[in-house]
């Protein structure tokens, strides 16, 4: 089968890739790519576990064609965090107890990643409205919820911090 | 270099949640192997068909293998209802394997199912219980269509009773849809077939491949990728991990199967579906004398397995946690022509809690008493072996605690929709479980039997060696489950972990000290980290453990048949915690099923047997807004191991149904006799 040349930027990095028209973008990032921690739990875009973030947005990668993503920068999950250090909302999902069997996991940080990124501050029933998309199946979502309440304190204390230096 | 296996790096084999947070799981689809080919399945369209012709792709004419019977609840069954690898002659489910084809990516592997040609004559499904028993045989040389029939305590004639009371009760299918779907990769070099799955039993799969295979057990070695859940339903063997072994051996290739949503849904092992008549006998005070019932599980269309162990095992627990001194209960397991049930969360206990708490809530009803009470008048303060086989600690001194620490009494004054249960779990102790520790270069390496999936092995383990050894938990690592580590083992299912393996766990760690000593006199830990030992045991166990439980929930009914759960609790007697957090964490999320169970899930197939519920979504997995808080207490009473442990696992799927369908009856004030409660039930 033919296929087609895309520029995308994937978590931070230009990349150039010939890809057939049909692939889905989860599948160029997983495959074609090596970044596996996007993952595929359903065909028909209800549980949320390939989520990533296209221009900021968070959108199920499995509903979107890799040629769709050209000209666009993706963020993976592998993708938040500098070198070694976490990102506050994966400290927090750890913290807080909020994965058991992790599948859907990094999923449910990017669309939280999401969510806090224009809302720095959400109730428990905004926090439940905006992971409905996400499904977990292991934790009744209690302790993912309590996660993206602490990860939202995390990011607020750090951004203060961040803010604080650049102002020394 | 050999490309044929995985490069994976000793960390990488440990279970560690902090890997998922950063993406960098080891999910069996993760791996990439040289020439790898990528499997996909031709599935049956029909619910029954003969097959007229078949060209094309791998199918039986290449494999005629049937489905060995392993894991959980594994049991023979009748020889000519075992599931063939491939479809043979006939087609009894939608979405059975029919045939196999091979591509090096899975889009070319799609493309390639085209290439299969088949012509099916269709036939006349059975698709309900009912039509099961109305029907003559779905599978040719069977008398009928009943698949194994059991009987629980002794038949007697009905008492003269001034209450009798009698109504039929009912649980749908479900689906276990854990987030990761089933998969493995095969590869066969040098002899030696190497499986990576996503499993709850290694040593399931490999006794199933070998006995399916016909293969020299000592060339078979199955290692668990991280596993996303699974809920029952990864505990046992299914055709496509056949399918994908064969066929590495055949082309001398890896292979890899990763299963989609639909095939979940239309072809993994669902849970439930089962129905039973139950008949009560009691005095007008609410004392109940006696009980009869006769269960029906829907087995689909093969029985191996739970399908045909089901029959008596739900049988045996229909008089829950209750003294009841008379009871009869028969179970036919029957043929369908639907996917072959499975275990899911409970496996019979949440069935059989179903069926006796929705009684006992009738006659309170009858007699005009608070359910609470009418419970606690019958149950013990001293054990009790039930009539229908099962023993039963002590069981009115834990329901007086949890009425309590429920704040029932409070709760059922202020609010009309509430719902109390009770139940006994017994967890799958037999036969015991394997563990391993290896000590070298200063850490403690540790395998198990049976493979954590979510549930957090790795914490327990931690503990109990820490304990056992003085060892500090940093210097502990649990790996995933792997056939070449451990020689024997069961399985991660049944509430039995903690309780099995952490007893195995416990004895190596003894076995280990008595070395140390043996070596040097005197034990520290230091000495051991010092020294290189390698100690494994299979520790046969049989005892039978009770963990009580209670749940309490409330709701309102909206106009429109919606139900807004507004409370939720627990009270469960879980042994002695060996981790509180991670104990919390699983009954909350068994909670989460208990919920989805009694308001959004359920299978459904129309009248030629195809699949309604056919999306992730339309099976019902409830979502995070419409889930409530839960409220957990726990009581930890120790159990008589050393370590204490009871089972804790299926509590939820067991307390929470039977506690929320009360509330929805109250809250309606119409009698509810089957789970999913759909929104037209209630505006009858």
């Amino acid at each position: 089968m033919s296929t087609t040349k895309i520029k995308t930027r994937i978590n931070g990095k230009q990349i150039e890739s010939e890809v057939e028209p049909r692939k889905l973008l989860v599948h160029f990032l997983r495959e074609d790519l090596g970044l596996t921690g996007t993952h595929i739990g359903c065909d028909t875009s209800n549980c949320g576990a390939c989520t990533v973030l296209v221009d900021g947005k968070a959108i199920k990668s499995c509903t979107m064609l890799a040629v769709q993503a050209d000209g666009k920068e993706v963020t993976s999950i592998e993708g938040i965090s500098k070198d070694d250090e976490l990102h506050p909302l994966q400290k927090a999902f750890l913290e807080k107890h909020g994965l058991q069997c992790g599948y859907c996991t990094s999923g449910m940080i990017l669309t939280s990643l999401w969510l806090l990124r224009k809302n720095k501050n959400p109730t428990e029933e905004e926090i439940r409205k905006s992971l409905s998309g996400n499904l977990c199946r292991c934790t009744g979502y209690q302790r993912i919820v309590e996660s993206v309440m602490y990860g939202a304190q995390l990011m607020i204390e750090k951004e203060a911090e961040e803010h604080e230096m650049v102002m020394r | 270099m050999n490309m044929s296996t995985v490069r994976w790096e000793d960390s990488d084999l440990a279970y560690d949640s902090s890997n998922f947070v950063r993406g960098k799981g080891h999910f069996v689809d993760d791996i990439k192997l040289q020439g790898m080919l990528f499997m996909t399945v031709l599935r049956s369209p029909y619910a029954r068909a003969r097959i007229l012709s078949l060209k094309g792709g791998m199918n039986s004419q290449d494999l005629g293998a049937k489905m060995a019977s392993v894991g959980e609840g594994a049991d023979p069954g009748a020889g000519i209802s075992i599931e063939p690898v491939f479809a043979t002659g006939f087609v009894n489910y939608v979405g059975e394997p029919v045939a196999a084809v091979f591509a090096e990516d899975r889009y070319k592997s799609t493309d390639l199912l085209e290439s299969v040609e088949v012509d099916y004559e269709p036939l006349k499904p059975v698709v309900t219980m009912d039509d099961a028993l109305a029907f003559g045989p779905i599978h040719e040389g069977m008398k009928n269509n009943i698949l194994v029939e059991a009987t629980k305590g002794d038949d007697f004639s009905d008492p003269k009773s001034p209450i009798v009371l009698e109504d039929t009760l009912e649980n749908e299918r479900v689906s276990t849809n854990p987030i990761e779907p089933r998969g493995i990769v095969a590869s066969y070099a040098d002899g030696i077939l190497n499986v990576w799955i996503s499993t709850q039993s290694v040593h399931s799969i490999k006794e199933g491949l070998v006995e399916s295979l016909n293969l020299n057990p000592d060339n078979v070695r199955v290692m668990q990728a991280d596993t996303g859940g699974a809920f029952g339903s990864k505990g046992g063997l299914y055709p496509e991990y056949v399918m994908a072994s064969y066929a590495s051996m055949k082309y001398r290739k890896p292979v890899k199967w990763i299963e989609t949503r639909r095939e979940h849904l239309t072809s993994t092992n669902p849970g439930r579906g089962v129905r039973s008549r139950v008949k009560i006998f009691a005095e007008r005070s609410g004392k109940i004398t006696g009980m009869k019932g006769d269960v029906l599980i829907d087995a689909g269309a093969y029985g191996s397995g739970i399908a045909s162990f089901s029959a008596q095992f739900v049988a045996m627990m229909m008089t829950g946690p209750y003294s009841i001194e008379k009871a009869f209960v028969t179970g036919r397991s029957l043929l369908t022509n639907k996917v072959p049930q499975g275990p899911y969360r409970g496996a019979g206990r949440p069935e059989a809690s179903f069926f006796i708490e929705r009684m006992v809530d009738l006659l309170a009803d009858e007699v005009n008493k608070d359910p609470a009470d009418v419970r606690l008048l019958n149950t013990s303060d001293k054990p009790f072996n039930s009539p229908l086989g099962m023993k039963i600690d002590a069981a009115r001194p834990f329901f007086e605690s949890a009425i309590k620490e429920l704040e029932y009494r409070k709760e059922a004054k202020m609010t009309k929709g509430v719902g109390v249960s009770f139940f006994v779990l017994v967890p799958a102790v037999y036969p015991g479980e394997s563990a391993r520790i290896m000590v070298r270069d200063g850490r403690i390496r540790v395998w198990l039997g049976g493979n954590s999936h979510g549930q957090g092995h790795e914490d327990f383990v931690k503990k109990l060696v820490n304990e056992e050894l003085n060892v500090p938990g940093d210097l502990v690592t649990l790996y995933r489950g792997d056939t070449g580590m451990t020689k024997v083992g069961v399985g991660s299912w049944g509430s039995r972990s903690a309780i099995v393996a952490g007893a195995a766990v416990v004895s190596v760690c003894r076995k280990l000290k008595k070395d140390v000593e043996d070596d040097n006199g005197t034990y520290s830990y230091e000495l051991l980290l010092a020294g290189s030992y390698d100690e494994f045991i299979n520790e046969e166990k049989r005892m039978t453990l009770n963990s009580f439980g209670a749940n309490l929930a409330s709701v309102e009914v909206g106009k429109f048949g919606t139900v807004r759960v507004k409370k939720c609790l627990a009270y469960y007697d879980v042994g002695r915690a060996l981790n509180k957090e991670m104990v919390i964490g699983q009954i909350q999320g068994g909670m989460a099923q208990g919920i989805g169970q009694t308001l959004h899930e359920g299978l459904f197939y129309n009248e030629d047997g195809q699949l309604i519920t056919s999306s992730i979504s339309d099976a019902g997995v409830p979502l995070a807004e419409d889930l409530p808080n839960f409220g957990v207490k726990i009581a930890e009473n120790r159990s008589a191991l050393p370590h204490g442990a009871k089972g804790v696992g299926e509590s939820p799927t067991i307390g929470v149904p039977t506690a929320l369908i009360r509330a929805i009856e109250k809250a309606s004030g119409l009698r509810l006799r089957k789970t999913p409660v759909t929104a037209e039930d209630l505006m009858q």
